[in-house]
């Protein structure tokens, strides 16, 4: 038993069904795979104990992610590999444990995050040209906050860095701010192609997902 | 799962939906004999939480032969995608059509849920009506509380499985895959079926009526089959098989703990009360039994909560053993036990003590009539001191907020003792201020009453249930006598309540009515938002229906009932005593007290506190 509880964090991916899950639900699954884990959680000490556990960025319903991070502690000291093995075999499947190691850094220096957007559209002609030129100039979009809607250019706050278009789909792969003040939802890329290209249609279905996450400078991947 | 990700994303709570959660029993569907899809007819959050369901995906998934998979109904979001993009009813594990399963099973838990059970056919592409199905279709087989009278959805299911489901359903199994293996002919097996005990197939049995519109007779089509369906029931509950895990849904559910089923059936015979007959006789099981399978199930859900479920939980016979051996690995595991029910001339202050749930919220006490003359009308047998007394426990160990449930438009009940629920609630702010260690808040006492629904097998089967204006004057009458600001008074809407009634005594007639609710799109009729009493009123007056000949009238004791064709062990003359002897207002003892008679030991039973059964 340690005097202090160690502070852990876990690298996880949250694929399949487990990206319709929310933050909250997400919070409930993972409590109780701690349980059946048998890891040596750490508990808060009130009149209501229970593991505290603080995850990274929030991620919308619906999307995967290959980056997600959670910090909670634990009263034994334990080889990453192992608290690895044990919460694998807890969690369901679409949730998995890729590191786990002691947390040098801290969530807030979270900057930027790619995102691999896949779009099952009908092929249509220079749709990579189309794309590329559509995303050059600003981006204006609709963003609603508590203080009303307004149109934002969220140019400044995203690059698009790849495009393809193979066996009728379109793969872009994003850079965007995670910034709190900054922060962009893939969705209004996706919003806005819409507006601009006509697609996705409401027809057309696509997967969203997080495949890397950087600290401020937007080229360190974040640990 | 094959719903595209943009239709997920367009629904609320799309978990409801993907499947895949942690628990969920995966098997190769070329390598098992009999898929079996288990259909709730209501929601995810609802159906995840059901005690049954969970017991017999365990029980058939056991089967090497066998796959059990979950169906719910989609909410009306989704039911309207599926239905824009000819998406079918499929199946949590495999994603499956539903129309391609061998067997689809319906848990009957409310008669309220019948039009989705029609619905979820639809969906499914599965001809509603039995007749319709022909040997490639699907076998369509119910069970659950709503089957002890399941005539008026009877022409829509092949069998039913009357009473407790454990063996009986591993039984259906065995003989549909028998019968698969050498050419599956529905007639045939039907036949066979109906020869298994506890196995109802409502077409083998034709009604027929008299002018008045009464049941005039029932006619068995074969010779070799019962006249009555005797229910099932296990006689040993420690040796029931029970879940060793469960399917951890992704999103909060209704029941969302480990639920431990402690005993089946209740010694005490409310006159109103449906399980109490039906689950009898008593049965219990042993607190080792328990706290084995409750360190299991703890061991492998990983839930932080356990429940301890029956009718009546502080009337276990070793409630004490049970929390106390509970109790010695709980608290370290940070597991908080919770009770569903007490009754408050037993709930002590050893028991709030111990259980959480009791320690913090609001307490919950039935006394369900206001006055003790009703209360010994209905056999409910608290006394208003029992009551009292429960609170002042309450408020000594540091509650403030009391609820109380009752039941309006009981058999023989007056304004006075509507009067009575009012006093009785005015009584527990009065004692709140007599106790002198109560806490320093300001004492709540909510009322909720429900309105009486006359239930098959019961000893007021026969009782009209009270008009739709004589309810609402009842809870307008109520309202107006409770000024104390102290005093909540909640209440049921009574036109559900009265289509709950029709139903519930209901017989084949009825199936029209249900066809012709389906027909005009109504559905989840247990939710407040999509019930429409106004369109069920045109609904069976489209189809030449009196409500009121089911839900006002008051049936004839010679008369025959829809559910007479079925033998729960309560016997018909039991309950017509204990009708005479409400009348009389006359309680009955329970059975821990003395044996009443009421013919359910002849099933048989281990730990059971009928005299006849004890060794």
């Amino acid at each position: 038993m340690l005097s202090e509880p160690k502070k852990v964090r876990v690298k996880f991916s949250k694929t399949g069904s487990l990206k319709f899950i929310s933050h909250l639900d997400l919070n409930r699954t993972v409590k109780s795979a701690f349980i059946r884990s048998k890891l040596p959680i750490w508990y808060t000490q009130g009149f209501n104990p229970h593991p505290k556990t603080v995850f990274s960025l929030p991620l919308s319903v619906g999307t995967a992610s290959l980056c997600e991070f959670m910090d909670f502690k634990m009263t034994k000291e334990m080889s990453g590999d192992a608290i690895c093995e044990r919460l694998n075999a807890a969690f369901p499947a679409g949730l998995h444990a890729l590191a786990a190691y002691a947390p040098q850094t801290k969530f807030s220096e979270i900057g930027w995050a790619d995102y691999e957007i896949r779009i099952e559209a009908v092929p249509m002609d220079a749709a990579e040209e189309r794309v590329r030129e559509a995303l050059s100039g600003p981006i204006p979009v609709e963003k609603t906050t508590k203080a009303g809607t307004r149109t934002v250019d969220i140019a400044p706050y995203g690059k698009l860095l790849a495009v393809k278009s193979a066996s009728g789909e379109i793969v872009l792969s994003v850079r965007l701010s995670c910034e709190e003040k900054t922060f962009v939802n893939p969705k209004y890329i996706l919003e806005f192609l819409t507006q601009k290209l006509g697609f996705p249609s409401e027809r057309d279905d696509y997967t969203v997902c997080r495949t890397e996450v950087y600290f401020l400078d937007g080229e360190t991947p974040f640990l | 799962m094959k719903i595209p990700e943009r239709i997920l994303r367009s629904v609320e709570k799309p978990a409801r939906y993907t499947g895949g959660e942690w628990g969920q029993i995966l098997k190769d569907k070329n390598a098992v004999e009999v898929r079996f899809a288990f259909c709730f007819p209501d929601t995810y959050e609802i159906g995840m939480s059901n005690l049954g369901v969970r017991i017999l995906y365990d029980v058939l998934n056991a089967r090497d032969d066998t796959w059990c998979e979950r169906v719910y109904a989609p909410w009306v979001d989704m039911e309207e995608c599926m239905r824009r993009e000819g998406i079918p009813l499929w199946s949590h594990e495999s994603g499956d059509p539903v129309s391609c399963f061998d067997i689809v099973g319906f848990s009957l838990q409310y008669e309220l849920c019948y039009t989705n059970v029609l619905n979820m056919l639809e969906l499914a592409g599965i001809p509603l009506l039995a007749a319709d199905r022909d040997d490639t279709a699907p076998l369509v087989v119910g069970g659950g509380p709503c089957t002890y009278n399941a005539e008026p959805i009877a022409d829509y299911f092949d069998l039913f499985m009357i009473g407790e489901g454990e063996e009986v359903i591993e039984e259906l199994v065995s003989l549909y895959k028998e019968h698969k293996k050498k050419g599956f002919h529905k007639e045939k097996f039907l036949h066979e079926a109906a020869n298994l005990e506890g196995i109802y197939v409502p077409s083998l049995y034709a009604v027929s009526y008299q002018d008045d519109g009464t049941i005039a007779a029932v006619h068995p089509k074969y010779d070799d089959i019962p006249v009555k369906i005797k229910k099932r029931i296990l006689t040993d509950l420690d040796r029931a098989p029970y879940p060793k895990t469960l399917v951890m849904p992704f999103i909060q559910t209704v029941q969302d703990k480990i639920t431990l089923e402690v005993y089946r059936g209740c010694i005490r015979g409310c006159r109103f009360c449906q399980a109490g007959m039906v689950w009898r006789p008593v049965r219990e099981k042993s607190p080792e039994v328990l706290d084995r399978a409750a360190k299991v199930l703890a061991d492998a859900t990983g839930y932080d909560e356990m429940t301890l479920s029956s009718l009546s939980i502080s009337d276990y016979s070793c409630i004490r053993e049970l929390t106390d051996e509970l109790l010695t690995w709980t608290d370290e595991r940070k597991i908080s036990l919770s009770l569903p029910s007490l009754r408050a001339d037993s709930f002590t202050k050893e028991l709030m003590e111990r259980i959480s749930t009791v320690r913090t919220g609001s307490l919950t006490f039935a006394p369900e009539a206001g006055t003790q003359r009703l209360r010994d009308v209905i056999n409910k047998n608290v006394r208003e001191e029992d009551i009292l007394r429960a609170c002042r426990t309450a408020f000594e160990g540091g509650k403030s907020q009391v609820k109380l449930y009752f039941m309006q438009g009981l058999p023989t009940e007056t304004n006075e003792d509507l009067d009575g629920i009012a006093a009785l609630a005015e009584h527990v702010i009065d004692e709140y201020y007599r106790t002198p260690d109560r806490p320093r808040k300001t004492p709540g006492v909510t009322i909720s009453a429900a309105c009486f629904i006359p239930k098959p097998f019961t000893p007021f089967q026969w009782e009209p249930q009270c008009r739709m204006e004589t309810l609402l004057e009842k809870q307008s009458y109520l309202e107006r006598k409770i000024t104390n600001r102290k005093i909540k008074y909640n209440y049921h809407d009574a036109r559900v309540s009265r289509i709950e009634a029709v139903f519930a005594r209901g017989d084949r007639k009825l199936s029209a009515a249900l066809a012709e609710a389906h027909r005009r799109g109504m559905r989840f009729d247990s939710w407040d938002e999509h019930f429409h009493y106004d369109r069920w009123l045109e609904v069976f007056d489209a189809v030449g229906i009196d409500p009121a000949f089911y839900a006002n009238r008051e049936f004839g004791e010679e008369e025959i009932l829809p559910w007479d064709n079925i033998d729960i062990g309560v016997t018909k003359a039991f309950l017509l005593r204990e009708r005479h002897r409400a009348y009389a207002a006359q309680p009955t003892k329970n059975c821990r007290e003395s044996c009443s008679g009421c013919g359910a030991d002849k099933l048989g039973g281990e730990r059971a506190c009928c005299p006849s059964l004890k060794k």
